[in-house]
C-alpha cells in the first residue's frame, strides 16, 4: 500500500473534521479550561497553596469530565457520518483503496483531533496556575490519561455515526447520561466507563496523592474492557463501511 | 476489449423490485441508459460500478464479477449523480486527491490534464462549495477521468450544465469513446442521447424495454399512436368529421357528451396529420375549437407505451 494513498486519506479526514465551523468550535472548547483558570488567579492568591487542588479538580471536572466526550462526539460521530449522509463517501470507495484502510484512518484522525483539544485544555491553565506543588508532570499525566480517553470515545462515537444518522443527539445523549451522570455513581457502570479509564490511568501517574478519583477502575479492567470497547467500535465502523450500499432511495 | 455484461441481473430491496431480471453487453463506445426517474437506471449503474451486489444474476466487467475486489476501480470509474462533493476542497485538491489514490505517479499532471479537459481551469482553485451545478458536474467528471479508466459510467451527467457546457461535455464523453473506452451514461431525455449514444438501452420499471441504435428507438417513440382531448362547439359533428381522417384510429366522446360537451377524446396514428386537418376541417365544417390538449405526451406514458407494445 502506498505511503501517497495513506497521507491522502489522513489528508482527507484532518481537512474534514477541522472545516471552519467545527475548528472554531474545537478551539473554543480548547481555550475554556484557561479562562476558568485566569479567573482562579485573579481571584486566588499565590501564596493559598492551592493551585494543585485546583487543577486537578478542573482536569477531573471540566476537562476528563466533559471537554474530552464533547470533543470526542464532535470529531467521532463527523468522521463518517457526515460521508455517509450525503454520500461523499462513494468518492473514497470508488478508489482502488481497501475499505478497512479508510475507516482506521478516519479514525486515528478523530482520535488524534480530539487529543489535540486536550493539549491547551490542559497546559494552558497549568501555565497560569503552576508553582513547586505543580511539576510538568502533572500535566503530562493528565494527557496520557486524555490520550486513553481520546481512543476510547472516539472508537464509540465513530460506530455510531457510520450507524446512524442521529449521532450527535445519540453522542451527547451517552456523555450526559452514562458518562456525567450513572459513571460517577454506579460502579458497575465505571467499568465500562471512558471517562473512568482516563482519571484511573492519570491517577496511577500522578501518585495516589493526587484527588482524581476515589475509587479508580484497575489496571486489568482498563486493559481487557478497553481493548474490547477499541475493538467493538472500529470493528463496528469496518463492518459497515464494508457492506456500505449506494442504495437507491426508491 | 473491456466489456460490461449483465446476465439476467436482478436487484431487490425488501419487496421492491429495483432492477428485474436484466441482459445485455456493452463494449466501447456510448451506451445510453434511458427511462424515467425510479426506473432503476441508478441501480444497473452501481451494480456494473461494483457498489451494489445483484440479488440474483451476474455483473461482470472483462468476464469478472464487478463487486468485492477493489482493484476494479483502477480500470472503472462512476460520477455519481448526487450533487454533494467535499465543499471544503478546492477543484484541483477534489481532482489531485483522486488522482493520489489511484496512485498515479504525477498527480499535479494528471490533473492539469483533466481539469483542462472540463474547461475549469479558471475556477480550479475557488472551494467546491461555491461552484454552480453544471460546474460540480464538469469537476466530478474531471476526477473521475483522472486515471484514464477503460470504462466510464455517468449517473445523469448532464443535470445542470447549460446548453453550451452540454455540447462540450459531449464532445469529451465522445473523444474518451473514440480511444476505445465503454461509456455508459444515463438519462430520462431521449434527446440528451442525440448524436451521443451509438447504443441506447431504454429501462421502464426496472426491466430493459427496448434497445437498439438511437435512431430506432427514436422512432419506435415519435411513431406511436397519439391521443389528444378536443373540445369545441359542437363536439358530435366534429366526431363524425374527424373519422373520415384517415390518420384518425378512433374517435370517443366523453361520458356526458351533448352537442357541445366536455370533448372528444381522438386517438391518432400521425400526429403531424392531424394536427394539420383538425383547423380546416373545423373551419370547413363551421366548428369552433374551444381546447386541444394532448393526454399522453408524459414520459411516463411513452415509455410505457414502449412495456406494452
Amino acid at each position: 500500500m502506498s505511503v501517497g494513498v495513506d497521507r491522502t486519506l489522513i489528508w482527507l479526514s484532518a481537512r474534514q473534521l477541522l472545516a471552519k465551523r467545527r475548528a472554531l468550535l474545537a478551539l473554543g472548547l480548547s481555550l475554556i479550561p484557561m479562562v476558568v483558570a485566569l479567573a482562579f488567579r485573579m481571584l486566588v492568591s499565590d501564596a493559598s497553596g492551592s493551585s494543585g487542588d485546583f487543577l486537578i479538580g478542573l482536569a477531573r471536572d471540566l476537562v476528563i469530565g466533559a471537554l474530552l466526550p464533547l470533543t470526542a462526539v464532535l470529531f467521532g460521530t463527523t468522521a463518517f457520518g457526515g460521508d455517509i449522509e450525503d454520500g461523499t463517501l462513494l468518492y473514497l470507495l470508488l478508489k482502488p483503496v481497501a475499505r478497512w484502510r479508510v475507516v482506521l484512518w478516519k479514525y486515528v484522525v478523530a482520535v488524534l483531533c480530539t487529543a489535540a483539544v486536550m493539549v491547551p485544555a490542559v497546559l494552558l491553565p497549568w501555565l497560569v496556575v503552576r508553582g513547586p506543588d505543580l511539576p510538568i508532570q502533572v500535566p503530562l499525566s493528565l494527557l496520557a490519561g486524555l490520550g486513553v480517553g481520546s481512543a476510547l470515545y472516539c472508537a464509540g462515537f465513530l460506530a455510531l455515526g457510520a450507524w446512524t444518522r442521529r449521532a450527535l443527539v445519540v453522542g451527547l445523549l451517552y456523555v450526559v447520561t452514562i458518562e456525567m451522570t450513572l459513571s460517577r455513581n454506579l460502579t458497575g457502570v465505571k467499568s465500562i466507563s471512558a471517562r473512568e479509564f482516563s482519571l484511573a490511568i492519570s491517577q496511577k501517574l500522578l501518585g495516589n496523592s493526587a484527588a482524581l478519583v476515589d475509587k479508580p477502575v484497575t489496571t486489568a479492567t482498563i486493559w481487557t474492557m478497553g481493548t474490547l470497547m477499541l475493538v467493538v467500535g472500529v470493528g463496528l465502523t469496518i463492518w459497515k463501511v464494508r457492506a456500505y450500499e449506494a442504495a437507491e432511495r426508491l | 476489449m473491456t466489456a460490461i455484461e449483465l446476465r439476467r441481473a436482478s436487484r431487490w430491496y425488501g419487496n421492491v423490485v429495483a432492477v428485474n431480471d436484466v441482459s445485455c453487453t456493452l463494449g466501447p463506445g456510448i451506451t445510453g441508459l434511458l427511462g424515467p426517474n425510479g426506473a432503476g437506471k441508478s441501480t444497473v449503474l452501481h451494480m456494473m460500478a461494483g457498489l451494489l451486489q445483484p440479488s440474483a444474476g451476474e455483473v461482470l466487467i472483462d468476464d469478472v464479477p464487478a463487486a468485492d475486489d477493489a482493484s476494479i476501480y483502477r480500470r472503472l470509474t462512476l460520477v455519481p449523480e448526487r450533487e454533494s462533493t467535499y465543499g471544503f476542497l478546492t477543484g484541483r485538491e477534489f481532482v489531485r486527491m483522486s488522482a493520489r489514490l489511484q496512485r498515479l505517479p504525477d498527480a499535479d499532471d494528471a490533473a492539469t490534464r483533466v481539469i483542462r479537459l472540463v474547461e475549469l481551469e479558471g475556477a480550479q482553485d475557488r472551494k467546491i462549495g461555491t461552484y454552480s451545478k453544471g460546474m460540480r458536474q464538469r469537476i466530478k467528471v474531471a476526477a473521475a477521468l483522472v486515471h484514464e479508466p477503460d470504462v466510464v459510467l455517468l449517473d445523469e451527467p448532464f443535470n445542470g450544465m447549460d446548453p453550451r457546457q452540454r455540447i462540450h461535455m459531449m464532445g469529451v464523453l465522445r473523444e474518451e469513446a473514440a480511444r476505445g473506452r465503454v461509456i455508459v451514461i444515463s438519462s430520462h431525455i431521449l434527446e440528451e442521447l442525440n448524436d451521443l449514444a451509438d447504443n441506447v438501452l431504454v429501462m421502464i420499471a426496472g426491466r430493459l424495454a427496448a434497445s437498439g441504435h438511437y435512431r430506432a428507438i427514436r422512432r419506435l417513440m415519435t411513431d406511436r399512436p397519439h391521443t389528444f382531448m378536443i373540445r369545441s362547439s359542437d363536439d358530435r359533428r366534429l366526431a363524425a368529421t374527424l373519422l373520415s381522417d384517415a390518420s384518425v384510429i378512433g374517435v370517443e366522446l366523453s361520458a356526458n357528451g351533448g352537442a357541445s360537451s366536455g370533448g372528444i377524446v381522438v386517438r391518432t396514428s400521425e400526429r403531424s396529420t392531424l394536427t394539420h386537418h383538425l383547423p380546416r376541417a373545423a373551419r370547413d365544417a363551421g366548428i369552433r375549437l374551444l381546447e386541444i390538449r394532448p393526454t399522453d405526451e408524459s414520459l411516463e406514458s411513452v415509455f410505457s407505451y414502449l412495456v406494452d407494445r
